[in-house]
């Protein structure tokens, strides 16, 4: 029985496959999706507005399953059940260390993410022109700006124009307020002279379209039950559902894609991991969005012989050029003007409400003792649980009293610091491991560089002058930053770029060696700037589809 | 803006669902915590906790510890919060926590003997108090009693993890999360940036 042949195969339905599937449905094409885990139901699934004591663990999880340790980290979770995959399908080169939370929900990691928004300017696009370190991208900022302007209406961030060198303003909703704590540390920052401004966040300050605005319950990163920011499953799939383009199929685990006999790319070989059975699936195009590393792995996992290391790699460039942000806590402490004052409700968002937007190296490339810059989260205040109680001394009527004084008072600081490409950071597959379905697991090659540890000391510099100029006391510094991974803001595995000697893909995240193999993820992306990557790879996907429908209406595929 | 009527109205009722979704059976004390407001508390008698990790001595061991960390004073504390109940489900799930805390409790036990005659639980309050003081405060630290200090931090952590997560403790704190809020939260003292001139605290 011959089989059916859709137009294209998207795989993975968080930024970059949703937009993608988006795009292509609407223009008509037929589309099959595949994600690896379940579709969520928001109001059954998310459990964002349970008090802790409604949970069983209390929010903190099993601990035969979860660390207590780690409560905020991805892992089988009381509020969100079985959206987080909880197997390890990568192993680490000795002296790496790395953790790669996956989540396999339709929509991945878009129904769970911090929202901040800011986008890529030219001072990213053209770093290496002006420090001189690595290549440019093969985009400028004038060629992505009117696809940074439809995504921001398409998704609605709230914000300010802000007129920074190294931060293209776009189209904004009105901004989140400013709480006591960002008043206080904006004037503290205003002293040391760096910015201290709304960050730009895809979170809903007034409705749009149909989706309704927030209402700053907080627990936005256990999932939104009203679809008030910006996620996959409610902003992109429901338009290419109703255009009855679409065929999603869950549980579909994409193992390798199957080639024909001249090496182009005929379809996907997935497991359903319910039966385990292996299926395969044929399209005229196929879109990979499975997240950076989780692309590279099944790019590298399908070998033939034509591609003896992997599709689309005659480069060698496959699994090369991993970059990350290094996350960690510059600064913590509290502010003492804000002790025993009354309770404010300043966890509406989950953070992101402000942010230190680059400022370093911006007048010259070469300012500082590194290149490049990195940005900062500041945040604090009432959360649900009392986070600094380490800090307070002894027990009884006295700590108990200190505890509710303290409780509007503490303050952090997170850096989000760009790493530089690197020959030693890569991935490939590991010979000798396979995960539960008897996949070829991945095997990541990480370390910090030089720049970015330069970076991560400068942060913690900077960050503690902020908060002692604002009048607040700083009590903890990291000893070092978080684990590489932490930030799950891996990219450049795939990179972008017009040789194809040298790069992966080319501008339109099409593969050089394979016309019809298209990527749609931050694999794609050059380098990892101070900026997150989901709204840029919303808008490269966006464009990345768009050429892929004019290559249908052309022909070409 | 007749559109987020109807969504405040769902949001509403949201809000409602899942502060009735409380399905959890089984804990006397956060049952009835969540239930009942503090004076009422006072008048009723739960039936006893029957733990499932902690023989009844160490047991009660833990529930007095608790006690002293967050007491019940002007308000609640950790013993009507039933945080030991809560040590205890934790302990249950976990193995090497049940090591450290069965082994601090014996520790506890032993050093109380050494230094007092007694059991911990035999002793008069500020006994007690006087031979946690120098597991609690740098100042009082005394050589020789790490395997004590490392225990003092392990209790008081998840004394503190157990009374900040019921309804009493978020009470306690007057947390404002969770709730519906019609624009983000805005900083009330706009004139006073710096927040030099708040009105003094309460407390």
């Amino acid at each position: 029985m011959p089989h059916r042949i859709y137009d294209v195969i998207v795989i993975g339905t968080g930024a970059g496959g949703g937009m993608a599937i988006k795009t292509l449905c609407e223009a008509g094409l037929k589309v099959c999706a595949l994600n690896s885990g379940r579709r969520l139901d928001p109001h059954k699934d998310f459990r964002s507005h349970r008090m802790p004591w409604d949970l069983k663990y209390r929010g903190f999880g099993d601990p035969q399953t979860h660390s207590a340790s780690e409560p905020d980290f991805p892992g089988p979770s009381e509020y969100v059940h079985g959206a987080w995959e909880t197997e390890h399908v990568h192993t680490t080169a000795p002296g790496t260390d790395w953790v790669w939370p996956r989540c396999s929900a339709v929509g991945g990691k878009t129904n769970f993410w911090g929202r901040s928004s800011a986008i890529f300017g030219d001072i990213d696009f053209r770093a290496a022109s002006l420090d001189g370190y690595d290549v440019d991208w093969p985009v400028t900022y004038a060629e992505m700006a009117p696809y940074y302007r439809r995504v921001e209406q398409m998704v609605g961030v709230a914000s300010t124009v802000q007129n920074r060198p190294s931060n293209p303003d776009g189209i904004y909703l009105p901004p989140m307020n400013f709480r006591c704590l960002d008043m206080i540390l904006q004037k503290g920052a205003e002293k040391v002279g760096v910015p201290y401004l709304p960050d730009r966040i895809s979170q809903l300050t007034v409705p749009l379209g149909t989706h309704p605005a927030c209402h700053y319950c907080g627990n936005c990163t256990s999932g939104c039950d009203v679809g008030a920011f910006f996620s996959a499953p409610y902003f992109l799939l429901p338009a290419a559902e109703a255009s009855g383009n679409l065929e999603l199929r869950t549980n579909a685990l994409a193992r390798n894609i199957v080639v024909d006999e001249s090496g182009q790319a005929q379809g996907v070989a997935y497991i359903d991991r319910q039966s385990r059975r292996e299926f395969e699936v044929y399209g005229r195009a196929i879109v990979i969005a499975a997240s950076c590393l989780e692309t590279t792995r099944i790019m590298l996992n399908s070998k033939s012989r034509h591609w003896p290391t992997g599709i689309a790699n005659s480069s060698g460039q496959l699994g090369r050029n991993l970059c990350d942000h290094l996350y960690g806590i510059a600064a913590s402490g509290y502010l003492p003007q804000l002790v025993g004052q009354p309770s404010f409700p300043d966890n509406v968002s989950d953070s992101s409400i402000a942010w230190m937007p680059r400022w370093q190296n911006l007048l010259h490339p070469r300012e500082e003792k590194f290149i490049r810059g990195y940005s900062v989260y500041p945040d604090g205040g009432c959360w649900e649980f009392p986070s600094y109680q380490d800090e307070i001394e002894g027990f009884g009527s006295s700590f108990k009293r200190e505890i509710k004084r303290r409780y509007p008072a503490p303050i952090s600081m997170m850096t989000q610091i760009p790493t530089l490409t690197s020959p030693q950071n890569f991935v490939d597959i590991d010979p000798q491991a396979v995960d539960s379905y008897g996949v070829p697991t991945l095997r990541v090659h990480f370390q910090w560089g030089a720049n970015e540890l330069a970076m991560w000391e400068h942060s913690k510099t900077m960050c503690g002058e902020v908060m002692r100029a604002a009048g607040g006391i700083v009590d903890f510094v990291a000893d070092h930053p978080e684990s590489p991974g932490y930030s799950q803001h891996e990219i450049g595995t795939c990179r972008m770029g017009n040789d194809p000697r040298k790069f992966v893909t080319n501008r339109f995240g099409q593969t050089h060696d394979v016309a019809n193999l298209y990527v749609a993820d931050a694999s794609l992306f050059v380098n990892v700037t101070d900026k997150p990557p989901a709204f840029s790879i919303l808008t490269f996907s966006l464009r990345t589809s768009e050429h892929i429908v004019q290559q249908f209406r052309d022909h070409t595929h | 803006m007749a559109g987020q009527n109807i969504e405040r109205r769902e949001i509403l009722r949201i809000l409602a669902v899942a502060a009735a979704a409380a399905g959890f059976p089984g804990f006397q004390k956060w049952a009835f915590a969540g239930a009942h407001s503090h004076s009422s508390l006072a008048q009723i008698k739960p039936t006893a906790y029957r733990p499932v990790f902690f023989r009844e001595q160490e047991y009660a061991l833990v529930e007095r510890l608790t006690d002293i960390i967050i007491p019940s004073d002007e308000t609640p504390g950790a013993r009507e919060a039933g945080v030991s109940e809560f040590i205890d489900l934790m302990a249950s799930r976990d193995t090497s926590l049940q090591n450290r805390f069965r082994a601090g409790l014996m520790w506890l036990n032993n050093h109380s003997r050494k230094r007092r005659g007694k059991l911990f639980l035999a002793l008069a309050a500020e006994e007690q108090v006087a031979l946690l003081e120098p597991l609690a405060y740098k100042a009082k630290y005394r050589a020789g009693e790490e395997r004590g200090r490392d225990f003092f931090d392990l209790i008081r952590e998840y004394t503190v993890m157990g009374f900040y997560t019921t309804e009493i403790g978020l009470k306690e704190l007057d947390f404002p999360g969770l709730r519906f809020y019609s624009e983000s939260p805005a900083c009330p003292h706009q004139n006073d940036p710096e927040h030099r001139h708040l009105p003094s605290p309460n407390l």
